[in-house]
Protein backbone atom coordinates (compact mmCIF):
# COMPACT_ATOMS: atom_id res chain seq x y z
CA UNK A 1 0.00 0.00 0.00
CA UNK A 2 1.14 3.52 -0.70
CA UNK A 3 2.42 5.31 2.38
CA UNK A 4 3.51 8.86 3.14
CA UNK A 5 6.26 10.01 5.49
CA UNK A 6 5.49 13.07 7.56
CA UNK A 7 7.93 15.12 9.59
CA UNK A 8 6.31 15.38 13.02
CA UNK A 9 8.82 16.06 15.80
CA UNK A 10 11.30 18.92 15.73
CA UNK A 11 14.91 18.27 16.82
CA UNK A 12 14.38 20.47 19.88
CA UNK A 13 11.39 18.45 20.97
CA UNK A 14 13.20 15.15 20.49
CA UNK A 15 16.18 16.39 22.47
CA UNK A 16 13.93 17.65 25.25
CA UNK A 17 12.03 14.35 25.35
CA UNK A 18 15.16 12.31 26.04
CA UNK A 19 16.74 14.76 28.44
CA UNK A 20 13.44 14.80 30.29
CA UNK A 21 13.33 10.99 30.26
CA UNK A 22 16.70 10.70 31.99
CA UNK A 23 15.94 13.56 34.38
CA UNK A 24 12.66 11.97 35.48
CA UNK A 25 14.31 8.59 35.87
CA UNK A 26 17.03 10.06 38.08
CA UNK A 27 14.54 12.18 40.01
CA UNK A 28 12.22 9.28 40.66
CA UNK A 29 14.85 6.80 41.83
CA UNK A 30 16.64 9.30 44.06
CA UNK A 31 13.29 10.65 45.25
CA UNK A 32 12.19 7.20 46.41
CA UNK A 33 15.33 6.97 48.53
CA UNK A 34 14.90 10.47 49.94
CA UNK A 35 11.31 9.65 50.94
CA UNK A 36 12.31 6.34 52.46
CA UNK A 37 16.07 5.77 52.87
CA UNK A 38 16.00 1.99 52.41
CA UNK A 39 19.71 1.25 52.69
CA UNK A 40 22.31 2.30 55.19
CA UNK A 41 25.08 4.81 54.53
CA UNK A 42 28.75 4.11 55.18
CA UNK A 43 29.62 2.60 58.55
CA UNK A 44 32.82 3.05 60.46
CA UNK A 45 33.27 6.77 59.91
CA UNK A 46 32.31 9.68 62.09
CA UNK A 47 29.10 11.08 60.59
CA UNK A 48 30.82 14.40 59.98
CA UNK A 49 33.28 12.72 57.60
CA UNK A 50 30.95 10.01 56.25
CA UNK A 51 28.78 12.18 54.01
CA UNK A 52 31.11 11.82 51.01
CA UNK A 53 32.00 8.14 51.49
CA UNK A 54 30.11 6.12 48.87
CA UNK A 55 26.39 6.41 48.24
CA UNK A 56 25.01 8.60 51.00
CA UNK A 57 21.89 10.67 51.48
CA UNK A 58 24.06 13.68 50.72
CA UNK A 59 25.06 12.33 47.28
CA UNK A 60 21.56 11.13 46.45
CA UNK A 61 20.08 14.50 47.35
CA UNK A 62 22.72 16.21 45.24
CA UNK A 63 21.78 14.04 42.23
CA UNK A 64 18.11 14.81 42.89
CA UNK A 65 18.78 18.56 42.94
CA UNK A 66 20.98 18.52 39.84
CA UNK A 67 18.36 16.46 37.98
CA UNK A 68 15.77 18.93 39.25
CA UNK A 69 17.67 21.81 37.69
CA UNK A 70 17.94 19.84 34.43
CA UNK A 71 14.21 19.14 34.56
CA UNK A 72 13.46 22.84 35.16
CA UNK A 73 15.79 23.96 32.36
CA UNK A 74 14.15 21.40 30.07
CA UNK A 75 10.71 22.71 30.93
CA UNK A 76 11.73 26.29 30.16
CA UNK A 77 13.31 25.10 26.88
CA UNK A 78 10.08 23.27 26.03
CA UNK A 79 8.03 26.43 26.55
CA UNK A 80 10.42 28.46 24.40
CA UNK A 81 10.34 26.07 21.43
CA UNK A 82 6.56 26.01 21.64
CA UNK A 83 6.55 29.78 21.31
CA UNK A 84 8.59 29.72 18.12
CA UNK A 85 7.42 26.66 16.26
CA UNK A 86 3.91 25.59 15.35
CA UNK A 87 4.63 21.86 15.37
CA UNK A 88 5.77 22.10 19.01
CA UNK A 89 2.49 23.66 19.99
CA UNK A 90 0.17 20.65 20.02
CA UNK A 91 -0.29 21.04 23.77
CA UNK A 92 -3.80 22.44 23.94
CA UNK A 93 -6.51 19.88 23.00
CA UNK A 94 -8.55 21.36 20.08
CA UNK A 95 -11.91 20.68 21.70
CA UNK A 96 -13.53 23.40 19.59
CA UNK A 97 -12.93 21.30 16.47
CA UNK A 98 -15.08 18.47 15.16
CA UNK A 99 -12.15 16.20 14.26
CA UNK A 100 -11.06 16.16 17.94
CA UNK A 101 -14.41 14.71 19.05
CA UNK A 102 -14.54 12.23 16.17
CA UNK A 103 -11.01 11.22 17.05
CA UNK A 104 -11.98 10.82 20.70
CA UNK A 105 -14.79 8.43 19.68
CA UNK A 106 -12.55 6.49 17.31
CA UNK A 107 -9.67 6.06 19.76
CA UNK A 108 -12.08 4.93 22.48
CA UNK A 109 -13.50 2.28 20.15
CA UNK A 110 -10.00 1.24 19.09
CA UNK A 111 -8.68 0.92 22.64
CA UNK A 112 -11.78 -1.06 23.66
CA UNK A 113 -10.97 -3.44 20.76
CA UNK A 114 -14.31 -2.78 19.05
CA UNK A 115 -12.79 -0.99 16.06
CA UNK A 116 -9.67 -2.15 14.22
CA UNK A 117 -6.75 0.26 14.44
CA UNK A 118 -6.38 0.58 10.68
CA UNK A 119 -10.01 1.64 10.27
CA UNK A 120 -11.17 5.22 10.64
CA UNK A 121 -9.10 8.37 10.22
CA UNK A 122 -5.40 8.90 10.76
CA UNK A 123 -4.19 11.49 13.24
CA UNK A 124 -0.74 12.84 13.90
CA UNK A 125 -1.62 12.64 17.57
CA UNK A 126 -4.66 10.79 18.88
CA UNK A 127 -7.30 12.51 20.97
CA UNK A 128 -6.35 10.74 24.21
CA UNK A 129 -2.76 11.88 23.90
CA UNK A 130 -3.94 15.36 23.08
CA UNK A 131 -6.09 15.43 26.21
CA UNK A 132 -3.58 13.87 28.61
CA UNK A 133 -0.34 15.66 27.65
CA UNK A 134 -1.49 19.08 28.90
CA UNK A 135 -2.34 17.49 32.25
CA UNK A 136 1.10 15.89 32.39
CA UNK A 137 2.72 19.25 31.68
CA UNK A 138 0.72 20.68 34.59
CA UNK A 139 1.99 17.87 36.81
CA UNK A 140 5.55 18.64 35.68
CA UNK A 141 4.98 22.25 36.61
CA UNK A 142 3.53 21.19 39.97
CA UNK A 143 6.61 19.07 40.68
CA UNK A 144 8.91 21.95 39.75
CA UNK A 145 7.04 24.40 41.97
CA UNK A 146 6.75 22.11 45.00
CA UNK A 147 10.27 20.76 44.51
CA UNK A 148 11.96 24.13 44.30
CA UNK A 149 9.76 25.50 47.09
CA UNK A 150 11.00 22.78 49.46
CA UNK A 151 14.55 23.15 48.14
CA UNK A 152 14.46 26.91 48.51
CA UNK A 153 12.91 27.10 51.96
CA UNK A 154 16.21 26.19 53.59
CA UNK A 155 16.79 29.88 52.92
CA UNK A 156 13.34 31.48 53.31
CA UNK A 157 14.50 34.88 52.08
CA UNK A 158 16.22 33.50 48.99
CA UNK A 159 15.34 33.45 45.31
CA UNK A 160 13.65 30.03 45.08
CA UNK A 161 11.67 30.58 48.25
CA UNK A 162 10.35 33.91 47.02
CA UNK A 163 9.54 32.42 43.58
CA UNK A 164 7.79 29.25 44.73
CA UNK A 165 7.36 29.45 48.52
CA UNK A 166 3.73 30.53 48.16
CA UNK A 167 2.66 26.97 47.29
CA UNK A 168 3.47 25.66 50.79
CA UNK A 169 0.61 27.29 52.75
CA UNK A 170 -1.77 26.45 49.88
CA UNK A 171 -1.03 22.75 50.31
CA UNK A 172 -1.44 22.95 54.09
CA UNK A 173 2.14 23.28 55.26
CA UNK A 174 5.52 21.97 54.31
CA UNK A 175 4.93 18.40 55.46
CA UNK A 176 1.92 18.09 53.17
CA UNK A 177 3.99 19.63 50.36
CA UNK A 178 6.45 16.74 50.76
CA UNK A 179 3.55 14.29 50.60
CA UNK A 180 2.01 15.85 47.49
CA UNK A 181 5.39 15.89 45.78
CA UNK A 182 5.69 12.17 46.55
CA UNK A 183 2.19 11.20 45.38
CA UNK A 184 2.40 13.11 42.10
CA UNK A 185 5.78 11.48 41.36
CA UNK A 186 4.02 8.11 41.30
CA UNK A 187 1.32 9.43 38.97
CA UNK A 188 3.98 10.61 36.52
CA UNK A 189 5.66 7.18 36.61
CA UNK A 190 2.33 5.41 35.99
CA UNK A 191 1.79 7.80 33.07
CA UNK A 192 5.25 6.90 31.74
CA UNK A 193 4.42 3.16 31.84
CA UNK A 194 1.15 3.66 29.95
CA UNK A 195 2.81 6.09 27.53
CA UNK A 196 5.49 3.53 26.71
CA UNK A 197 2.92 0.76 26.27
CA UNK A 198 0.68 2.76 23.95
CA UNK A 199 3.64 3.74 21.78
CA UNK A 200 4.77 0.11 21.50
CA UNK A 201 1.20 -0.98 20.78
CA UNK A 202 0.88 1.52 17.93
CA UNK A 203 4.18 0.35 16.48
CA UNK A 204 3.30 -3.35 16.75
CA UNK A 205 -0.07 -2.94 15.05
CA UNK A 206 0.66 -0.33 12.39
CA UNK A 207 4.47 -0.47 11.90
CA UNK A 208 4.20 3.26 11.30
CA UNK A 209 7.45 4.37 12.93
CA UNK A 210 5.74 5.48 16.14
CA UNK A 211 8.54 4.03 18.25
CA UNK A 212 11.39 5.50 16.20
CA UNK A 213 9.71 8.85 15.55
CA UNK A 214 11.10 10.27 18.78
CA UNK A 215 14.58 9.62 17.35
CA UNK A 216 14.06 10.38 13.65
CA UNK A 217 11.20 12.86 13.80
CA UNK A 218 9.24 11.02 11.05
CA UNK A 219 6.06 8.94 11.10
CA UNK A 220 4.52 6.97 8.26
CA UNK A 221 0.81 7.23 7.39
CA UNK A 222 -1.30 5.36 4.85
CA UNK A 223 -3.53 8.36 4.30
CA UNK A 224 -3.14 12.01 5.15
CA UNK A 225 -3.84 12.67 8.84
CA UNK A 226 -6.92 14.85 9.35
CA UNK A 227 -5.12 17.15 11.79
CA UNK A 228 -2.06 17.62 9.58
CA UNK A 229 -2.73 21.39 9.41
CA UNK A 230 -1.56 21.60 13.05
CA UNK A 231 2.06 21.01 12.07
CA UNK A 232 2.24 22.78 8.71
CA UNK A 233 4.34 25.87 9.11
CA UNK B 1 5.15 54.87 83.77
CA UNK B 2 8.87 54.62 84.56
CA UNK B 3 11.51 53.48 82.07
CA UNK B 4 13.62 50.35 82.45
CA UNK B 5 16.66 52.36 83.46
CA UNK B 6 14.65 54.07 86.18
CA UNK B 7 13.42 50.70 87.36
CA UNK B 8 17.02 49.47 87.49
CA UNK B 9 18.05 52.49 89.55
CA UNK B 10 15.09 52.07 91.88
CA UNK B 11 16.17 48.47 92.50
CA UNK B 12 19.69 49.66 93.34
CA UNK B 13 21.30 48.02 90.30
CA UNK B 14 24.44 49.51 88.77
CA UNK B 15 24.96 51.00 85.31
CA UNK B 16 27.22 48.00 84.58
CA UNK B 17 24.34 45.60 85.37
CA UNK B 18 22.11 47.62 83.11
CA UNK B 19 24.56 47.48 80.17
CA UNK B 20 25.16 43.78 80.66
CA UNK B 21 21.41 43.21 80.58
CA UNK B 22 21.08 45.33 77.43
CA UNK B 23 23.79 43.34 75.66
CA UNK B 24 22.26 40.00 76.60
CA UNK B 25 18.79 40.81 75.36
CA UNK B 26 20.21 42.22 72.11
CA UNK B 27 21.65 38.77 71.46
CA UNK B 28 18.46 36.99 72.48
CA UNK B 29 16.42 39.09 70.09
CA UNK B 30 18.65 37.94 67.27
CA UNK B 31 20.10 41.41 66.62
CA UNK B 32 23.69 42.22 65.74
CA UNK B 33 26.05 43.79 68.33
CA UNK B 34 25.86 47.06 66.42
CA UNK B 35 22.29 47.38 67.69
CA UNK B 36 23.38 47.47 71.37
CA UNK B 37 23.43 51.31 71.58
CA UNK B 38 19.88 51.45 70.21
CA UNK B 39 18.71 48.85 72.71
CA UNK B 40 20.38 50.81 75.54
CA UNK B 41 18.73 54.01 74.35
CA UNK B 42 15.36 52.32 74.12
CA UNK B 43 15.70 50.90 77.63
CA UNK B 44 16.61 54.35 78.94
CA UNK B 45 13.73 56.18 77.33
CA UNK B 46 10.81 53.81 76.61
CA UNK B 47 8.15 53.58 79.27
CA UNK B 48 6.81 50.16 80.17
CA UNK B 49 4.10 48.95 77.85
CA UNK B 50 0.77 47.76 79.15
CA UNK B 51 0.00 44.18 78.15
CA UNK B 52 -3.32 42.36 78.30
CA UNK B 53 -2.90 38.59 78.24
CA UNK B 54 -6.10 36.70 77.49
CA UNK B 55 -6.75 32.95 77.50
CA UNK B 56 -9.13 31.09 75.20
CA UNK B 57 -9.30 27.41 74.38
CA UNK B 58 -5.86 26.23 75.44
CA UNK B 59 -3.90 24.23 77.99
CA UNK B 60 -1.79 27.06 79.51
CA UNK B 61 1.40 25.37 78.29
CA UNK B 62 2.41 28.72 76.76
CA UNK B 63 2.26 30.39 80.17
CA UNK B 64 4.10 27.43 81.69
CA UNK B 65 6.81 27.81 79.09
CA UNK B 66 6.96 31.59 79.51
CA UNK B 67 7.56 31.50 83.27
CA UNK B 68 10.62 29.29 82.64
CA UNK B 69 12.39 31.91 80.56
CA UNK B 70 15.95 32.24 81.85
CA UNK B 71 17.40 35.04 79.70
CA UNK B 72 15.81 37.34 80.59
CA UNK B 73 14.03 35.91 83.62
CA UNK B 74 10.28 35.83 83.17
CA UNK B 75 9.93 37.68 86.46
CA UNK B 76 12.12 40.50 85.09
CA UNK B 77 9.96 40.77 82.02
CA UNK B 78 6.72 40.71 83.96
CA UNK B 79 7.73 43.01 86.77
CA UNK B 80 10.14 45.49 85.22
CA UNK B 81 9.75 45.45 81.44
CA UNK B 82 6.07 45.25 80.74
CA UNK B 83 3.11 46.24 82.76
CA UNK B 84 0.97 43.12 82.81
CA UNK B 85 -2.44 44.63 83.41
CA UNK B 86 -4.58 41.59 82.90
CA UNK B 87 -3.99 37.85 82.89
CA UNK B 88 -6.84 35.72 84.15
CA UNK B 89 -4.46 32.90 85.05
CA UNK B 90 -1.73 34.89 86.79
CA UNK B 91 -3.86 37.59 88.41
CA UNK B 92 -4.32 37.72 92.14
CA UNK B 93 -7.69 39.34 91.72
CA UNK B 94 -10.50 37.33 90.20
CA UNK B 95 -14.06 37.45 89.00
CA UNK B 96 -15.82 40.75 88.44
CA UNK B 97 -12.96 42.82 89.84
CA UNK B 98 -10.45 41.69 87.24
CA UNK B 99 -12.97 41.84 84.38
CA UNK B 100 -13.82 45.42 85.37
CA UNK B 101 -10.12 46.22 85.45
CA UNK B 102 -9.76 44.85 81.90
CA UNK B 103 -12.45 47.19 80.65
CA UNK B 104 -10.81 50.14 82.40
CA UNK B 105 -7.38 49.33 80.98
CA UNK B 106 -8.78 49.10 77.47
CA UNK B 107 -10.22 52.61 77.85
CA UNK B 108 -7.20 54.09 79.59
CA UNK B 109 -4.54 52.83 77.17
CA UNK B 110 -6.69 52.78 74.02
CA UNK B 111 -4.44 52.25 71.00
CA UNK B 112 -1.32 51.78 73.11
CA UNK B 113 -1.51 48.37 74.75
CA UNK B 114 -0.38 45.02 73.44
CA UNK B 115 -2.81 42.13 73.36
CA UNK B 116 -1.29 38.71 73.95
CA UNK B 117 -3.63 35.87 73.08
CA UNK B 118 -3.07 32.39 74.39
CA UNK B 119 -5.47 29.86 72.93
CA UNK B 120 -8.14 30.48 70.36
CA UNK B 121 -11.86 31.17 70.09
CA UNK B 122 -14.35 28.46 69.11
CA UNK B 123 -17.01 29.76 66.75
CA UNK B 124 -19.51 26.91 67.24
CA UNK B 125 -22.70 27.61 69.24
CA UNK B 126 -21.92 31.33 69.11
CA UNK B 127 -18.68 30.80 70.98
CA UNK B 128 -20.30 29.08 73.96
CA UNK B 129 -17.61 26.37 74.08
CA UNK B 130 -15.33 28.86 75.78
CA UNK B 131 -16.76 31.31 78.26
CA UNK B 132 -14.70 33.79 80.31
CA UNK B 133 -16.37 35.96 82.94
CA UNK B 134 -19.83 35.00 81.73
CA UNK B 135 -19.15 36.10 78.16
CA UNK B 136 -18.10 34.13 75.13
CA UNK B 137 -14.32 34.32 74.71
CA UNK B 138 -14.97 35.20 71.08
CA UNK B 139 -16.65 38.46 72.17
CA UNK B 140 -13.99 39.19 74.80
CA UNK B 141 -11.28 38.74 72.20
CA UNK B 142 -12.87 41.02 69.61
CA UNK B 143 -13.57 43.67 72.24
CA UNK B 144 -10.03 43.59 73.64
CA UNK B 145 -8.41 43.55 70.20
CA UNK B 146 -10.17 46.73 69.09
CA UNK B 147 -7.94 49.10 71.03
CA UNK B 148 -4.74 47.10 70.78
CA UNK B 149 -1.59 48.41 69.12
CA UNK B 150 -0.45 44.94 68.15
CA UNK B 151 -1.54 41.39 68.83
CA UNK B 152 0.68 38.48 69.77
CA UNK B 153 -0.64 35.01 68.95
CA UNK B 154 0.96 32.77 71.57
CA UNK B 155 1.48 29.19 70.58
CA UNK B 156 0.01 26.94 67.92
CA UNK B 157 -3.55 27.43 69.26
CA UNK B 158 -3.68 31.13 68.51
CA UNK B 159 -1.48 30.85 65.41
CA UNK B 160 -2.88 27.77 63.65
CA UNK B 161 -5.65 26.22 65.74
CA UNK B 162 -3.70 23.31 67.23
CA UNK B 163 -5.34 20.28 68.83
CA UNK B 164 -8.83 21.74 69.30
CA UNK B 165 -8.93 22.65 65.61
CA UNK B 166 -7.67 19.21 64.52
CA UNK B 167 -10.11 17.13 62.52
CA UNK B 168 -13.04 16.96 63.07
CA UNK B 169 -12.81 20.22 65.07
CA UNK B 170 -16.09 19.79 67.01
CA UNK B 171 -16.13 23.32 68.43
CA UNK B 172 -15.08 25.06 65.18
CA UNK B 173 -12.02 26.51 66.87
CA UNK B 174 -10.17 28.93 64.60
CA UNK B 175 -6.80 30.70 64.82
CA UNK B 176 -7.15 34.31 65.97
CA UNK B 177 -6.30 35.84 62.58
CA UNK B 178 -9.69 34.61 61.38
CA UNK B 179 -11.35 36.80 63.99
CA UNK B 180 -8.97 39.77 64.29
CA UNK B 181 -8.39 41.11 60.82
CA UNK B 182 -7.47 44.76 61.28
CA UNK B 183 -4.42 44.53 63.59
CA UNK B 184 -0.85 43.39 63.04
CA UNK B 185 -0.62 39.85 64.41
CA UNK B 186 2.68 38.28 65.39
CA UNK B 187 2.43 34.51 65.30
CA UNK B 188 4.61 32.75 67.82
CA UNK B 189 3.73 29.12 67.11
CA UNK B 190 4.88 26.07 69.02
CA UNK B 191 3.18 23.83 71.52
CA UNK B 192 4.39 25.61 73.57
CA UNK B 193 6.73 28.20 72.03
CA UNK B 194 10.25 28.36 73.44
CA UNK B 195 10.35 30.59 76.54
CA UNK B 196 13.20 32.77 75.24
CA UNK B 197 11.37 33.21 71.93
CA UNK B 198 8.33 34.50 73.83
CA UNK B 199 10.30 36.98 75.91
CA UNK B 200 12.35 37.93 72.83
CA UNK B 201 9.21 38.82 70.88
CA UNK B 202 7.82 40.87 73.76
CA UNK B 203 11.10 42.75 74.16
CA UNK B 204 11.27 43.57 70.48
CA UNK B 205 7.76 45.00 70.62
CA UNK B 206 8.48 46.98 73.74
CA UNK B 207 11.96 48.27 72.93
CA UNK B 208 11.52 49.18 69.28
CA UNK B 209 7.87 50.03 69.48
CA UNK B 210 7.40 48.07 66.27
CA UNK B 211 6.49 44.62 65.06
CA UNK B 212 9.59 42.45 64.45
CA UNK B 213 10.29 41.49 60.81
CA UNK B 214 7.79 38.77 59.92
CA UNK B 215 7.91 36.03 57.27
CA UNK B 216 5.10 35.34 54.80
CA UNK B 217 3.27 33.35 57.48
CA UNK B 218 3.45 36.16 60.04
CA UNK B 219 6.14 34.61 62.22
CA UNK B 220 9.17 36.62 63.47
CA UNK B 221 12.02 35.85 61.07
CA UNK B 222 14.71 35.84 63.72
CA UNK B 223 13.13 32.86 65.50
CA UNK B 224 11.30 31.03 62.71
CA UNK B 225 13.72 31.62 59.84
CA UNK B 226 15.25 28.15 59.90
CA UNK B 227 14.09 24.59 59.72
CA UNK B 228 14.93 22.52 62.77
CA UNK B 229 16.51 20.09 60.28
CA UNK B 230 18.92 22.75 59.05
CA UNK B 231 20.04 23.63 62.58
CA UNK B 232 19.97 20.10 63.99
CA UNK B 233 23.13 18.74 65.57
CA UNK B 234 22.18 15.29 64.16
CA UNK B 235 22.14 16.60 60.59
CA UNK B 236 25.49 14.93 59.84
CA UNK B 237 23.87 11.51 60.36
CA UNK B 238 21.13 12.46 57.89
CA UNK B 239 23.64 13.44 55.21
CA UNK B 240 25.65 10.29 55.87
CA UNK B 241 22.54 8.11 55.52
CA UNK B 242 22.67 6.79 59.08
CA UNK B 243 19.13 6.43 60.35
CA UNK B 244 17.39 5.09 63.43
CA UNK B 245 15.02 2.33 62.27
CA UNK B 246 13.43 1.60 65.66
CA UNK B 247 13.66 3.34 68.99
CA UNK B 248 15.48 0.38 70.58
CA UNK B 249 18.01 -0.31 67.85
CA UNK B 250 21.73 0.30 67.75
CA UNK B 251 21.36 3.51 65.73
CA UNK B 252 19.10 5.00 68.40
CA UNK B 253 21.76 4.31 71.03
CA UNK B 254 24.41 5.92 68.83
CA UNK B 255 22.26 9.01 68.37
CA UNK B 256 21.66 8.70 64.62
CA UNK B 257 19.14 10.72 62.61
CA UNK B 258 15.47 10.21 63.53
CA UNK B 259 14.14 10.89 60.01
CA UNK B 260 12.84 7.37 59.43
CA UNK B 261 10.98 7.24 62.73
CA UNK B 262 8.94 10.25 61.68
CA UNK B 263 11.01 13.27 62.73
CA UNK B 264 9.34 16.44 61.39
CA UNK B 265 12.52 18.50 61.67
CA UNK B 266 12.79 18.80 57.86
CA UNK B 267 9.42 20.55 57.65
CA UNK B 268 9.32 22.56 60.87
CA UNK B 269 10.41 26.13 61.44
CA UNK B 270 11.49 26.93 64.98
CA UNK B 271 14.53 27.74 67.10
CA UNK B 272 14.71 24.41 68.96
CA UNK B 273 17.96 23.54 67.19
CA UNK B 274 19.82 26.66 68.29
CA UNK B 275 18.14 28.26 71.33
CA UNK B 276 16.93 24.87 72.68
CA UNK B 277 14.87 24.47 75.86
CA UNK B 278 15.34 24.94 79.61
CA UNK B 279 18.03 27.58 79.29
CA UNK B 280 19.66 25.78 76.38
CA UNK B 281 19.77 22.38 78.08
CA UNK B 282 18.15 20.17 75.45
CA UNK B 283 15.36 19.74 72.90
CA UNK B 284 13.26 16.78 71.75
CA UNK B 285 15.71 15.44 69.14
CA UNK B 286 18.58 15.71 71.61
CA UNK B 287 16.48 13.66 74.03
CA UNK B 288 16.16 10.92 71.39
CA UNK B 289 12.63 11.61 70.15
CA UNK B 290 11.81 12.96 66.71
CA UNK B 291 10.33 16.42 66.29
CA UNK B 292 6.53 16.25 65.97
CA UNK B 293 6.37 19.58 64.14
CA UNK B 294 4.39 21.33 66.89
CA UNK B 295 5.10 24.78 65.45
CA UNK B 296 3.57 23.90 62.08
CA UNK B 297 0.05 24.34 60.81
CA UNK B 298 -2.25 21.32 61.32
CA UNK B 299 0.54 19.17 62.69
CA UNK B 300 -2.05 16.96 64.40
CA UNK B 301 -3.56 16.08 61.04
CA UNK B 302 -0.29 15.39 59.23
CA UNK B 303 -0.31 11.66 59.82
CA UNK B 304 1.26 9.50 62.53
CA UNK B 305 4.15 11.16 64.38
CA UNK B 306 6.33 8.09 63.96
CA UNK B 307 6.13 7.64 60.20
CA UNK B 308 7.98 9.55 57.53
CA UNK B 309 5.60 8.84 54.64
CA UNK B 310 2.08 9.08 55.91
CA UNK B 311 -0.75 7.02 54.56
CA UNK B 312 -2.68 8.29 51.60
CA UNK B 313 -5.58 10.34 52.98
CA UNK B 314 -8.43 8.43 51.37
CA UNK B 315 -11.34 7.14 53.42
CA UNK B 316 -10.83 3.55 54.58
CA UNK B 317 -7.42 3.28 52.96
CA UNK B 318 -4.51 2.47 55.24
CA UNK B 319 -1.62 2.26 52.86
CA UNK B 320 1.86 3.56 52.42
CA UNK B 321 2.10 5.70 49.24
CA UNK B 322 5.11 3.74 47.95
CA UNK B 323 3.19 0.46 48.26
CA UNK B 324 0.10 1.91 46.57
CA UNK B 325 2.24 3.49 43.86
CA UNK B 326 4.14 0.26 43.18
CA UNK B 327 0.90 -1.74 43.11
CA UNK B 328 -0.72 0.69 40.66
CA UNK B 329 2.40 0.73 38.47
CA UNK B 330 2.44 -3.10 38.43
CA UNK B 331 -1.27 -3.17 37.62
CA UNK B 332 -0.72 -0.69 34.79
CA UNK B 333 2.12 -2.80 33.38
CA UNK B 334 0.15 -6.06 33.67
CA UNK B 335 -2.91 -4.41 32.14
CA UNK B 336 -0.75 -3.14 29.31
CA UNK B 337 0.57 -6.63 28.53
CA UNK B 338 -2.92 -8.16 28.52
CA UNK B 339 -4.37 -5.31 26.46
CA UNK B 340 -1.42 -5.52 24.09
CA UNK B 341 -1.94 -9.23 23.41
CA UNK B 342 -5.69 -8.72 22.87
CA UNK B 343 -5.03 -5.74 20.57
CA UNK B 344 -2.62 -7.79 18.50
CA UNK B 345 -5.18 -10.59 18.12
CA UNK B 346 -7.97 -8.14 17.26
CA UNK B 347 -5.85 -6.45 14.59
CA UNK B 348 -4.68 -9.68 12.90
Amino acid sequence: METKRFYIFSPGLRLWHWVNFFAILALFITGLYIGNPFFLGPIGYEATYAYDKGITMDLIRKIHFVAGYVFLSGFIFRVIIALFSKRDRLIIPPFWRRDYWIGLKEITLKYSLIMRDKEGNEYIRNAYARSVYPLIYLLFLFMIITGFAMYGMSNPGGLWASLFGWIIPLLGGEFMTHMWHHWIAWIIIIFAILHFYLVVREELIKQNGELTSMFTGYKVFEKEPVDIEDIKE
Amino acid sequence: METFWETFKRHGLSRRDFLRFSTTITGIMGLSPSMIPKVVQALETKPRVPVLWVHGLECTCCSESFIRSATPLASDVLLTMISLEYDDTLSAAAGEAIEKHREEVIKKYWGNYILAVEGNPPLGEEGMYCVVGGKAFLENLKETAKGAKAVIAWGSCASWGCVQAAKPNPTTAVPIHKVITDKPIIKVPGCPPIAEVMTGVIMHLVLFDSVPPLDSQGRPKQFYGNRIHDTCYRRAFFNAGQFVERFDDDGAKKGWCLYKVGCRGPTTYNSCGNIRWYNGLSYPIQAGHGCIGCAEEDFWDSGPFYERLTNIPLPNVEANPDKVGAALAAAAAAGAVVHGVLSKIRNK
